[in-house]
């Protein structure tokens, strides 16, 4: 769930509503939640796409005001961005205050990655009205539809209270509309990772805020993400660094194991390599087609804690 | 067997006035004519009606919803008979004309509205999506004939129209082909000699030429077609002519439209001479 408070209107036919609706409903399950984010649906039929769709847009519009939500989030669909419904002009003569527009259209080009940038740019409208930078983090663009979305989020809250910051904004999980005033607050944001560039700097340019461009990965690349968040906060990081090394020779000492063993890598993607490079120097594996088949998760895994429980999941396949 | 033609060609340019006057002539001689007004602006049969608006496909379905639409709220009988139907649409500016366009095809079909010795199509001036290519498509109108005065952005919309001609009898179930070019002066220099070289330019012949008549004007202030207005007049004597070459006509083509360099040096030539 991204706004908490919020509810979405899918303009267009049932079915576009239906298939997210069920996409989520089947993670929600997966994640053994039961609560699934409310989504409505304007419910275009031959006759709204003829006659255009604007009432029907302003009746789902009604329909969620009435359920009195902190936001109401309306995203276009292919066909009634294909007959030119003026969904702006709608929601601005809806009298509603925290209604957004996200252009979701798929035919008019790019795909998840672009439609969850146009969302944090849509909803970052919100942002900008909370204190002066306050030396905290806020997280942008976690991906909620990641099965180890929370893990990873634990993971950078106990990474950067080594530093002593902690996170102040999820942009955008699990928070109310009241929170997402906070954007711009924070004296960081880290970006879930390098596809949502555009959005670090886009914030960068509105807010001041500088960013780093990827959660952690790896066991230098956690240590180099310490490094670089002391630098943009001005903080010492030399003692954090050195725990967290500390920290991460235990677990590799606590995966001897698996040192010198014989693996084959499985669909290993090019983001993956360099990882994979590392694993095999750090544990002395011996790569090829024999061994046991180990692989590395897409999403890669995030700082020392996602890669503790890679090597569990490694060490199951080895003793299988 | 039925006969179906559509007329097509840039708005403004007198394609209903044509449909609604070829409907009177054909229904003169004794045959079941079928109307069909493919644009929003629903004024295709006015003429047959006696200015009446009629309601049209697309009202009722605003209206009721398409499933409890009968063929009696959709067809009227006007001048000799000609059964008259508007397609209708949105209001300016909002939704799909052309989706309604498909919708409409799809309710007369269901309703088997679609009978008679002849259906004529009339369409929206440009052919600006699928939607309004559907008079064209298999099982329509096979015979197209486009309207044009001798001005050249009425020869230009003539020659858009022959590309979608081309593309559409080129597909594997394409059937429709250009039957002709109707000239419909605007008292220009040379019109019917540009006109019917233009027909010549892109393979195929102007079926007729229709001159300049105060008698239309009087006879659309009047609510009805020049046929029944003024029958012994000799417009209505021009268009029973056009009316009877087009159940004659066998002639169909597959146009070659031209570039439009071609099409300006053509339209050129008769301006300076």
């Amino acid at each position: 769930m991204a706004v908490t408070d919020g509810i979405t209107i899918i303009h267009g036919p049932d079915g576009c509503a239906h298939h997210t609706t069920s996409l989520l409903h089947a993670l929600q399950v997966d994640h053994d939640r039961l609560f699934s984010p409310i989504i409505l649906s304007s419910s275009l039929t031959e006759s709204e796409i003829i006659f255009g769709g604007e009432e029907a847009l302003g009746k789902a519009i009604r329909s969620a005001v009435a359920r009195k939500p902190g936001l109401i989030c309306v995203l276009t669909s292919c066909v009634s961005a294909a007959i030119g419904d003026d969904v702006q002009s709608v929601c601005n003569s809806s009298h509603c205050p925290d209604i957004i527009v996200v252009p979701t259209g798929g035919f008019l080009g790019g795909g998840f990655s672009e439609g969850v940038e146009q969302a944090l740019l849509a909803l970052s409208v919100l942002g900008g009205s909370g204190s002066e930078p306050d030396g905290s983090v806020t997280l942008i663009g976690e991906k909620n539809l990641e099965y180890e979305v929370d893990a990873h989020y634990r993971e950078l809250s106990r990474l950067l209270s080594l530093l002593g910051i902690h996170i102040r904004l999820r942009f955008i999980r699990n928070v109310s509309t009241a929170a997402l005033s906070q954007l711009g607050s924070g004296s960081l944001n880290i970006l879930r990772d390098h596809s949502l560039e555009e959005v670090g700097e886009s914030f960068r340019r509105r807010f001041g805020t500088p960013y780093i461009p990827s959660f952690p990965v790896g066991f230098s690349g956690t240590l180099r993400f310490l490094e670089q968040v002391g630098e943009q906060l001005g903080i010492d990081s030399r003692q954090a660094v050195k725990t967290e090394r500390e920290n991460q020779e235990q677990l590799i000492g606590n995966f001897r194991d698996l040192r010198g063993a014989n693996v084959s890598f499985y669909g290993l993607s090019s983001s993956a390599l360099p990882l994979s490079e590392e694993l095999i120097q750090r544990f002395d594996l011996r790569p090829g087609t024999a061994g046991f088949t180990c692989s590395i998760p897409d999403p890669l895994p995030v700082g020392t804690a996602g890669l503790s429980r890679m090597l569990h999941r490694w060490r199951r396949v080895c003793r299988a | 067997m039925m006969k179906q033609i559509a007329l097509y060609g840039k708005g403004g340019i007198g394609k209903s006035t044509t449909s609604a006057n070829i409907s009177a002539a054909l229904s003169d001689m004794g045959l079941d004519i079928l109307q069909i007004g493919c644009d929003p602006k629903r004024d295709s049969t006015r003429m047959l009606m006696q200015g009446r608006l009629i309601p049209t496909v697309m009202d009722q379905v605003r209206e009721r919803g398409d499933r409890s639409i009968a063929l009696e709220d959709v067809v009227f009988s006007g001048y000799g008979g000609v059964r008259c139907v508007e397609a209708g649409g949105p209001e300016p500016g909002v939704g799909c004309a052309g989706r309604g366009i498909i919708a409409t095809f799809q309710i007369l079909e269901r309703l088997g509205a679609l009978h008679g010795d002849v259906i004529v199509y009339d369409v929206l001036g440009d052919v600006v999506c699928g939607g309004f290519a559907m008079p064209m498509r298999e099982g329509y109108a096979q015979e197209i004939y486009l309207v044009t005065s001798g001005e050249l952005m009425s020869l230009y919309a003539a020659n858009n129209i022959c590309k979608a001609i081309k593309r559409l009898s080129g597909r594997s179930r394409g059937i429709c082909r250009l039957g002709g070019v109707i000239g419909n002066g605007k008292n220009l220099d040379s019109e019917e000699e540009l006109i019917s070289r233009f027909a010549e330019r892109i393979g195929s012949t102007m079926v007729q030429f229709v001159p300049r008549s105060p008698v239309v004007q009087r006879a659309e202030l009047n609510k009805k077609t020049v046929i029944e207005f003024d029958p012994g007049s000799s417009q209505a004597g021009v268009y029973r002519h056009l009316a009877a070459k087009i159940m004659e006509n066998t002639r169909l083509d597959i146009p070659e439209p031209l570039e439009m360099e071609d099409l300006e040096a053509l339209a050129y030539e008769f301006i300076t001479n």
